[in-house]
Parts: structure tokens; C-alpha cells; sequence
């Protein structure tokens, strides 16, 4: 899930130059799940550029919960469905994550975008309204030894070796709300009967499987992942 | 090799005091009073690395006028903004400024400070920077890359005493005595049979200790520490004690409990770390009043 928030009214407007027509396009699956950028909130924000006197020339979401960050499925989104109020369009305002942003670029071989969301982290959906970062998606992971809990992820300071002196009452020191995620680990070992893995040294971060831009080639039998650590192939027995 | 190391070497108890480097240029006052106050009353002189994620003054160029004017610095280093890179070469820098002892540190998040919205580095950890400054010293760097000349620090680290649980932080000094951590400086001691508790289950390291000694300066200051300061424990009497001080007479006061923790801590460390907060001229009467003179 990548979780998103809508920007204010006030900021989008302020994109937007007198007299630019826009259409409006939101995501069916990760903004629709943080009522970000769903096909009700892309409809209500057409309607809303309509009453601060924006020319709307259409809006559209992806059908049956579909991803706007998937190329093919926007394309048939802009340049079949709503082909007509597309091409009137002078740019699209984009209610979904980064990735939906320019799969838009692609989509309309270009076209000038407006980001409508911040797009914040990727987390898991505890509840339909509660959702929370537990990957920073560094590109190697690391929480075998660490029992399913990423310190680069619960700890703001990411320390790979135990917490700093910095917690009070098992609350992390950047935050008193939160909980310190090197307690949460030992914690966790402890129920498991491995809290030996706490004298265990982590090595740095390899930060080049955490670089950018990153990408993958994906193969039923063959994948291949692109980052500064180099190009690792993945093959399916 | 530096005094610090030699008098830990060979027992002695070793009093170390610390500096906070001011935000700005004006570095007189600094250098003046720790001239007066700390140059013949301690062993060495830590300086602070961006305490509490305040911008200010760089350690090293501290250190290195501390050195100038007779004294021996404790270069303190954080991790928090410096990338593996940078780390190292401040390392190497440090050597060739005369700087031989350094105390690796993960140090306060940026939150904390005065530049909340800056960019927060920890490419390394208190433990990783202790196994780095293991590599100079041994001849190379992280990259395993060969050194044309390898410094030679003395290289501490801290430890809480009254964290809770104080398991994780003795799992932790492990981690950092195996990464090459040659002498401790602990955060701040009050509640001696709490520190002599924690003696007792460290021991086993032998690794010397510094306990830490942060003078008290008001019942106000002990409440604060005691809710918001982590690892910092000031027990009720000591509250009391100076709560019951006329404010004209607390210096005196900090003065005399400073030194009574520090003659009950002594059997049982190899030393303190006295960190006076700006309270330096007290430094000179404590060590006296402890019977360190």
C-alpha cells in the first residue's frame, strides 16, 4: 500500500494558471483505500475545481479497484474511455501516489501533471482506517535476525546494532507517543527464545540497494533488479 | 599515546571534564575558562559534537585549540550527520590536529535540535563508528582500502547505567567493547547503589568506566531530567536537599553533592566524567571536595 494524502484546495489552485483546463484522474486502489483519490473524492474534487471557476473537462478512476500506477490501465483510462475530455485537457491533476503521477506522463506521451496528493509512505492497512510503516523499502532486508521487525524502519535514527540511550519508558525519544523499536525487537526475541540474536553485530546498510531510480524486469522465471549495487538476478526454480 | 589512555592503563582514577563549543565565533570565553578551570584539575577535556542537534562549532576545531593551549581533548563524535565518508575523514583529520582520544557517539536526532527539517544521516551506528575507527587504526578504511599512515586513537564510547532495562544497554557495550571501545563515559549517575548494581553485572568486561557527573543545579533541573532526560534518575532526598537551598547558596550545594556522589562512587569505577553545563567554575571545588586534588 502506498498511503496518500490530499493536498489542500488552496495549494492545487495555486498550480493551476487562469484559464487551464484540467481533467481529473484518480487511483481505484491505494488512494481509494486512503479516501485520498477514489473515484467519489476524484468526482468531488472536479466538482470542487468547478466552484472556485476551473474548466473541468472530465474526470475518471480506473474500474473495478484497478491501479492507476499500471501503464496499460491508464492508457485505456485516458485514450479510450475518456479519450474526448482527455484531449481537451490542458494538464491532469493526479489524486494518487508519485508512481500514478508519471505513469500519466506516460500515459499521454507527456502531457503537464499536477501532483493532487502527497504521497507519504508504504505501510500495512491494520484496519481499513489505520495504516502504518513497517518497510522502508531499502531493497535488502534485513529482519531475519531482528524477528520480522525492521529497525531501519522503527527506529528514526534506523541504528542497526541496539537502541540508542535515547528512550524513556520504552517511548523513542523523537516521539513520546511512539514505542522504541529496539524494545519492540528485544521484546520480540524474547518471545521467541532468541534474544541472543541481540549480541549479534549488523554490518552498515548497503545503501545501494536503497538508491534511485530503481527498477525490475519481471519474468515467470527470470527477474532482474536494477540499483546502484549493480544488476541482481533473480531465477525461479 | 595520550594521558588518557596511559593513566586508565595503568588504575589510576581519572577525572575528565567536558565543553559545549558556543554557536558563533566568540570562543575566547570557552578557551579562557577552560585555561582556568579545567587545564590543571582534569586529565582530559571532552568536546561536545552539535550537542542536543544544535548547530554550533565544530568539535575538532575545539579539540584542536584545547591541544594548542596545554590540554588534552576528547574529540566526541555523533553519527548523526556525517556519512561514512565524512566520518572517516574527520578521523584522519583529527590525528594530524594532535587529537588522540575520540568518543563515538549516535547522538540526538535532528528533531531534538535547531534544524529539525534537516536531512538525518545515522549511516552508522555508535557500534559501526567504533569498528571504523578500529580500521584506521589497524591501517585501512571501511572499504578495506590500505592507509598511507594509520592514526592510532584512543577510542571510547558511553553507556546509560539507568536505562530501563539496562539488559539492552549491557547487550550494547558488549557490541561496542568487541567493536574496539577502549574506555566508557556513562550518562549521568545520582543514585549510587543503581550504578554499584550496574558495576556489578559489567564487571566482567573489564573495561574502564567514567561515571558521569552532571552537577545539579536546582530541584527544578532534577524534576526536568527525571521526566524528559532519558537514563537520568535523581532520587527523591537529592531533590529535596536542593530544594531545601537558598538560591544564593545552591552552587555551594551542587558543589558538595557532586563531590559526596563522587567519594561514594569511587571505590567502584575507574573514574568520572564531570559535565558541569556551563557551571565550569564549580569543576576546581569538586574535585577538591572529593579528595581528588
Amino acid at each position: 500500500m502506498h498511503a496518500t494524502i490530499q493536498k489542500p484546495l488552496t495549494e492545487i489552485l495555486s498550480f493551476l494558471k487562469k484559464g487551464e483546463k484540467v481533467f481529473v484522474v484518480g487511483c481505484s486502489n491505494c488512494a481509494a483505500k486512503c479516501h485520498s483519490g477514489g473515484e467519489e473524492e476524484t468526482k468531488f474534487m472536479a466538482e470542487r475545481l468547478k466552484g472556485q471557476s476551473v474548466e473541468v473537462t472530465g474526470w475518471a478512476a480506473p474500474p473495478d479497484g484497478g491501479s492507476l500506477c499500471k501503464l496499460s490501465i491508464a492508457e485505456k483510462m485516458l485514450n479510450e474511455d475518456h479519450k474526448d475530455a482527455a484531449q481537451k485537457a490542458d494538464s491532469f491533476l493526479i489524486l494518487s501516489c508519485g508512481q500514478g503521477i508519471h505513469t500519466i506522463i506516460d500515459a499521454t506521451g507527456g502531457a503537464p501533471v499536477h501532483p493532487g496528493c502527497d504521497t507519504i509512505f508504504g505501510g500495512e492497512t491494520v484496519r481499513d482506517d489505520y495504516i502504518t510503516e513497517y518497510c522502508s523499502l531499502c531493497g535488502e532486508c534485513i529482519v531475519e535476525i531482528t524477528g520480522g521487525l525492521c529497525p531501519l524502519t522503527l527506529c528514526p535514527k534506523g541504528l542497526l546494532n541496539g537502541p540508542c540511550g535515547g528512550s524513556k519508558d520504552g517511548k523513542c525519544e523523537v516521539d513520546s507517543d511512539q514505542d522504541c523499536g529496539w524494545q519492540l525487537i528485544y521484546e520480540r526475541l524474547k518471545e521467541l527464545g532468541k534474544v541472543e540474536r541481540m549480541y549479534q553485530y549488523t554490518e552498515p546498510k548497503n545503501h545501494g540497494t536503497w538508491s534511485k531510480p530503481r527498477s525490475l524486469e519481471v519474468g515467470l522465471k527470470k527477474s532482474a533488479f536494477k540499483s546502484l549495487a549493480g544488476l541482481r538476478t533473480i531465477e525461479q526454480e | 599515546m595520550s594521558k588518557l589512555s596511559e593513566k586508565l592503563r595503568s588504575k589510576e582514577f581519572v577525572v575528565t571534564g567536558e565543553v559545549g563549543p558556543p554557536k558563533g565565533v566568540n570562543i575566547e570565553e570557552l578557551l579562557e575558562d577552560a585555561k582556568r578551570l579545567l587545564k590543571d584539575t582534569v586529565v582530559a577535556v571532552n568536546v561536545t559534537d552539535n550537542q542536543s542537534a544544535v548547530m554550533r562549532i565544530g568539535s575538532m576545531a575545539i579539540c584542536h585549540l584545547l591541544k594548542q593551549n596545554g590540554m588534552e581533548p576528547v574529540f566526541q563524535m555523533v553519527t548523526r550527520d556525517r556519512n561514512q565518508i565524512a566520518l572517516q575523514s574527520d578521523l584522519l583529520s583529527a590525528w594530524v590536529l594532535g587529537i588522540e582520544n575520540v568518543l563515538c557517539l549516535t547522538g540526538d536526532h535532528n528533531t531534538l535540535g535547531d534544524h529539525q527539517q534537516s536531512k538525518v544521516v545515522y549511516d552508522l551506528d555508535s557500534v559501526q563508528l567504533l569498528k571504523a575507527v578500529t580500521g584506521l587504526n589497524e591501517g585501512h578504511d571501511m572499504a578495506g582500502n590500505e592507509l598511507e599512515g594509520s592514526p592510532q586513537f584512543f577510542q571510547g564510547a558511553v553507556v546509560t547505567p539507568e536505562y530501563d532495562p539496562v539488559e539492552l544497554q549491557i547487550i550494547k557495550m558488549k557490541k561496542k567493547i568487541d567493536a574496539g571501545a577502549q574506555f566508557f563515559q556513562t550518562q549521568a549517575v545520582y543514585d549510587v547503589k543503581t550504578f554499584e548494581s550496574f558495576m556489578n553485572k559489567v564487571e566482567k568486561f573489564n573495561v574502564p568506566i567514567l561515571a558521569g557527573i552532571v552537577v545539579l543545579k536546582s530541584a527544578g533541573m532534577a524534576k526536568y531530567m527525571n521526566q524528559y532526560v532519558a537514563g537520568v534518575f535523581v532520587p527523591d532526598d537529592l531533590i529535596k536537599e536542593m530544594a531545601d537551598t537558598e538560591k544564593n547558596d545552591r552552587k555551594n550545594k551542587a558543589i558538595e553533592i557532586a563531590a559526596r556522589i563522587i567519594r561514594e562512587l569511587k571505590p567502584t569505577c575507574q573514574g568520572v566524567h564531570i559535565m558541569p553545563l556551563g557551571w565550569d567554575n564549580t569543576v576546581p571545588e569538586i574535585i577538591k571536595q572529593a579528595d581528588l586534588a
